[in-house]
């Protein structure tokens, strides 16, 4: 591998990312299945880097797992989508930030639509203005909020606790990057990095000490496949992906895995899970799986943010290991607590891959 | 007679043409940017169809080349103006007149790193067509990065052609049979290796060329009627590649040790800028544009501007000479008016 | 020319999708649904472009549109710009707006898919929502997502979380003006009768097929959950 011929790469795709004031947009999964990282994603904006970033209360779903699974027509989801720009002018804010790769590539996409086809943009307009009165608008600027983290990721590490470095052997963690087909795939230009060697997480971990491994299925596809995952018939064509990853992967032995995409970080930590009980096969070391975490995530561990407050706990691949490897401080103890520190019922322990309680 | 012309470029059109005008009692001058004569064809080891040593060929070519035609080398023209029926030539140094321009600045070999997904510059067994011609006259044989033989070989055609996402959206002729060529020869060098070339449709247009493939078939080069969609590098570096079989409609994935990216002609750098200053446009692909592609394919928009070789599209040597014979007669009845 | 594929072009992912493929193979060389299913995104590019009707209304009324995951990886390496999963999104509008989705084993699922996702965006605002991802549906969720859903109130409230509750943050309650207003662009942009039509074609075909298939949120009929869970793996497999 030549690490010089990314960086050439690199320098094609930069692009534009606003440096304040953002209007910050949920996404479905991620709030529901990671709602630890979204929350850390507002404290490091505020609190760490001290940017003005608003969330409103009255923004919906983009629809974007309903319009790829094809109960959605498009019409409806550019709809959906101008009413949230709009929601984000109203309340004052130019720089849309939205959470979740799939809405991100359906901004994207449907910013693009406008631009090539005015006579859709027309379409949406009236729609817009006929269904809830408001009026239409486009984002100043629209990143991804992977996106602003790459592009503070230097005032990050300087503030950071911990490397992403092995703390017995001093070396760095060997990482992973999965992006997430529709950050850059539809869009190369608008991805930092471009679609074949995105930089946006790649560019966290080395500026965090961390070393990332390319491997030959990294552009693979998680599996999501919308319809193909959430019809139970059709799982068989998510798990295949993500198992064709994970055994590309495994002999890189990787440290951990990190994502882009909420929906990508669930099925690479869950389908780990269910290949182990399945098929008695796991990844990682030692009867473990191989860690799965978003980006926020990352940036939380080394800023020093307690695992259990960012969520940690939620993951069904066993996290633990690699707190102890990077020398994180925390208290195994308090891991499956409530909110008070009320002690709870345990989970129940998988039966075929190693998970501390 | 002593009117004078000048060539800009030196190679093959460039060298084929000063010999032609010469003969016929013109002094001419060529101006060549590199530091030897014979442009692209210099770095290539063997010709299609024939295998022939190219050096055979370009050492013909540059064999009159002392005195009258007189080339500079190591002489870029940075800008070129009509003046009356004068063309003043700059350079770094100082101003050349004529009476003729012929422009015969050839092709760059596409940059195989925008095709981002072949991982050319990113991974060690990813190399290009010009490579491995490098290593065939250096070693014989190609050479892994870690210098070990390559046992099993990937060619992959249309590399900046036929492409539009590279912007390239035009056919450059002659890889089709260059890779089959380099197949034969990889085999020949190697007889135990596994060779493999990926193509879209096989251009063999010209004589003796579809006898080369049949010779490839007969020795037991693989060919996948198939594009190569990505290549990604395996620990040790060795390298995934994945197309599909579309004959048999199925996907297909295999490891190689060695890719060879069969690079298209891009229009040479810096012409587009010297015509210019003439008025003149390119074509859609970035050549210099023709006067008329049927009935004048070596004049241009500008009287007394003519134009040879790849400079106006991706040709073959037997292309560029045969345009080069017809510039110098076109620059003769130019001249001669 | 014919109707149906007046109607694709009229799409703009179907302008968008196809400028004339030359059979090369990049797109099915990476695949996601070419490596598990008998499918071929460069043959769905070659068939549109016959502009042939009758092949057309096949396509519709068959299992192999229903393959892709629209992932878009098509796109990205297509050398003349096309995107194969732009062509399907056009076909698949098209094979419910004529109904022929339940021809297909595969299509039949839409029905599944308007009632949990396409009912939940109008329910609650989200396209998942925290209170349906219950195990029985997603046993990959793994013990863990039990013990959240167990102790929902006080873990999701330890990582930040505005479950169920009014106010902005994560798993908030989207409010009923909000709702509303959602519910309007539906109505005015056709998504409303989207729905109805998955509705109304699926009853159409429970009823040929006797099967019962319940009202419009009903999760658990016959009809429903052969939909969600039969896989005829031979018929769909390479």
């Amino acid at each position: 591998m030549i690490k010089d011929g990314k960086k050439k790469v690199w320098d094609d795709y930069q692009k534009e990312i606003a440096d304040d004031k953002f209007y910050y947009v949920r996404s479905c999964i991620r709030q529901t299945i990671w709602p630890g990282s979204e929350n850390i994603y507002l404290r490091i904006l505020k609190d760490v880097l001290g940017k003005d970033i608003y969330e409103s209360e009255n923004h919906t779903t983009c629809t974007g797992i309903g319009y790829h699974s094809e109960v959605v027509p498009f019409e409806t989801i550019q709809t959906v989508v101008a009413r949230n720009f709009s929601l984000m002018k109203e309340a004052g804010y130019e720089n849309y930030n939205p959470s979740c790769v799939t809405s991100f590539g359906i901004y994207t996409e449907i910013l693009e639509t406008w631009h090539h086809f005015p006579d859709e943009k027309k379409k949406v307009i009236n729609f817009l203005k006929q269904a809830t009165n408001r009026d239409f608008v486009e984002p100043k600027n629209l990143a991804h909020t992977s996106d602003v983290l790459f592009k503070f990721r230097n005032e990050i590490a300087a503030k950071a606790k911990y490397k992403l470095i092995n703390k017995e052997t001093g070396k760095p963690l060997k990482v992973v990057d999965h992006i997430g087909c529709h950050y850059a795939k539809m869009f190369p230009n608008k991805g930092v990095g471009g679609a074949e060697y995105p930089q946006v997480l790649a560019g966290l971990v080395e500026t965090f000490g961390g070393e990332v491994i390319d491997y030959p299925e990294r552009r693979h596809c998680c599996g999501f496949g919308f319809r193909q995952y959430l019809v139970k018939a059709n799982r068989g064509y998510s798990i295949s992906a993500s198992k064709k990853k994970f055994e590309s992967m495994e002999p890189f032995k990787p440290d951990f895995i990190i994502t882009n995409c909420p929906g990508c970080n669930y099925f690479m930590d869950r389908w780990q899970y269910a290949l182990a009980e399945m098929e008695h096969k796991t990844y990682g070391e030692n009867g473990y799986g191989i860690p799965v975490l978003t980006y926020e995530e990352v940036a939380g561990l080394v800023l020093g943010f307690d695992p259990w407050e960012m969520g940690m706990q939620m993951h069904q691949v066993d996290v633990e290991p690699l707190l102890k490897k990077i020398g994180v401080e925390y208290d195994p103890s308090k891991k499956f607590k409530g909110a008070n520190g009320e002690d709870l019922p345990l989970p129940e322990k998988p039966n075929h891959i190693n998970f501390s309680v | 007679m002593g009117k004078e012309v000048a060539i800009i470029g030196g190679g093959v059109a460039g060298l084929e043409a000063a010999n032609q005008l010469a003969t016929l009692g013109y002094n001419v001058i060529i101006f060549e940017k590199k530091g030897q004569p014979g442009g692209n064809a210099a770095k290539w080891d063997r010709l299609f169809p024939n295998r022939r040593h190219t050096s055979e060929v370009v050492n013909s070519l540059k064999s009159r080349l002392n005195g009258n035609p007189s080339i500079m080398l190591s002489t870029a023209i940075s800008s070129v103006t009509k003046s009356g029926n004068r063309f003043v030539l700059a350079t770094k140094g100082k101003n050349f007149e004529a009476d003729a321009i012929l422009l015969a600045t050839g092709f760059e070999l596409f940059p195989a790193e925008k095709k981002e997904e072949y991982g050319y510059g990113i991974y060690e067994n990813v190399i290009t067509s010009a490579e491995l011609e490098e290593m065939f006259a250096k070693h014989g044989k190609p050479v892994m990065k870690n210098g070990s033989t390559p046992s099993k070989i990937a060619f992959i055609h249309c590399v900046g052609s036929r492409d539009e996402k590279v912007n390239k959206p035009y056919c450059s002729k002659v890889c089709c049979v260059t890779a089959v060529k380099q197949a034969i020869e990889v085999k020949e060098a190697i007889p135990a290796a596994e060779v493999y070339s990926l193509y879209m449709d096989l251009r063999m247009f010209g004589p003796g060329y579809e006898d080369l493939y049949k010779e490839a078939q007969q020795i037991g080069i693989n060919f996948i009627r198939g594009r190569l969609s990505e290549a990604s590098e395996l620990d040790g570096g060795r390298v995934q590649i994945k197309t599909e079989d579309t004959l048999s409609s199925r996907p297909l994935k295999m490891s190689v040790d060695m890719v060879v990216l069969m690079v298209g002609m891009s229009p040479a750098l810096g012409t587009i800028e010297l015509i210019s200053g003439l008025g003149l446009k390119p074509n859609k692909d970035g050549f210099v544009a023709v006067a008329d592609y049927h009935l004048n394919p070596i004049g241009t928009g500008v009287e007394g501007v003519f134009v040879a070789g790849a400079c106006s599209g991706p040709s073959n040597i037997t292309d560029s000479v045969n345009a080069a014979r017809s510039a110098a007669i076109e620059i003769h009845k130019y001249l001669s008016k | 020319m014919g109707k149906l594929f007046d109607k694709l072009n009229s799409d703009v992912r179907f302008v968008e999708g196809i400028s004339g493929c030359i059979n090369c193979g990049t797109c099915t060389a990476i695949c996601p649904a070419a490596e598990v299913y008998n499918y071929e995104p460069r043959n769905i590019a070659n068939l549109v472009q016959t502009r042939d009707d009758s092949v057309i209304e096949e396509l519709l009324k068959s299992d192999t549109i229903w393959y892709c995951g629209e992932c878009m990886s098509c796109k990205t390496r297509c050398p003349r710009n096309n995107a194969p999963g732009l062509i399907i999104q056009a076909l698949r509008k098209l094979s419910i707006d004529t109904g022929l989705f339940v021809e297909s084993e595969k299509g039949r699922q839409q029905l599944n898919l308007k009632r949990m996702i396409g009912n939940t965006i109008l329910e609650s605002g989200y396209c998942v929502h925290f209170d349906h991802l219950s195990l029985d549906v997603f046993p990959e969720q793994g013990p863990v997502w039990q013990w959240v859903r167990d102790n929902r109130e006080t873990v999701l409230k330890k990582v930040g979380a505005n479950y169920n509750s009014n106010g902005p943050g994560a798993m908030r309650v989207v409010s009923k003006e909000n709702l509303d207003e959602l519910y309007k662009i539906f109505e005015v942009t056709g998504g409303i009768e989207f729905f109805d039509k998955i509705e109304k074609f699926s009853a159409a075909k429970a009823k040929e097929l006797n099967k019962e298939i319940g009202d419009s949120t009903n999760k658990s009929s016959e009809y429903f959950s052969e939909a969600y869970t039969v896989n005829s793996i031979n018929k769909h497999k390479r």
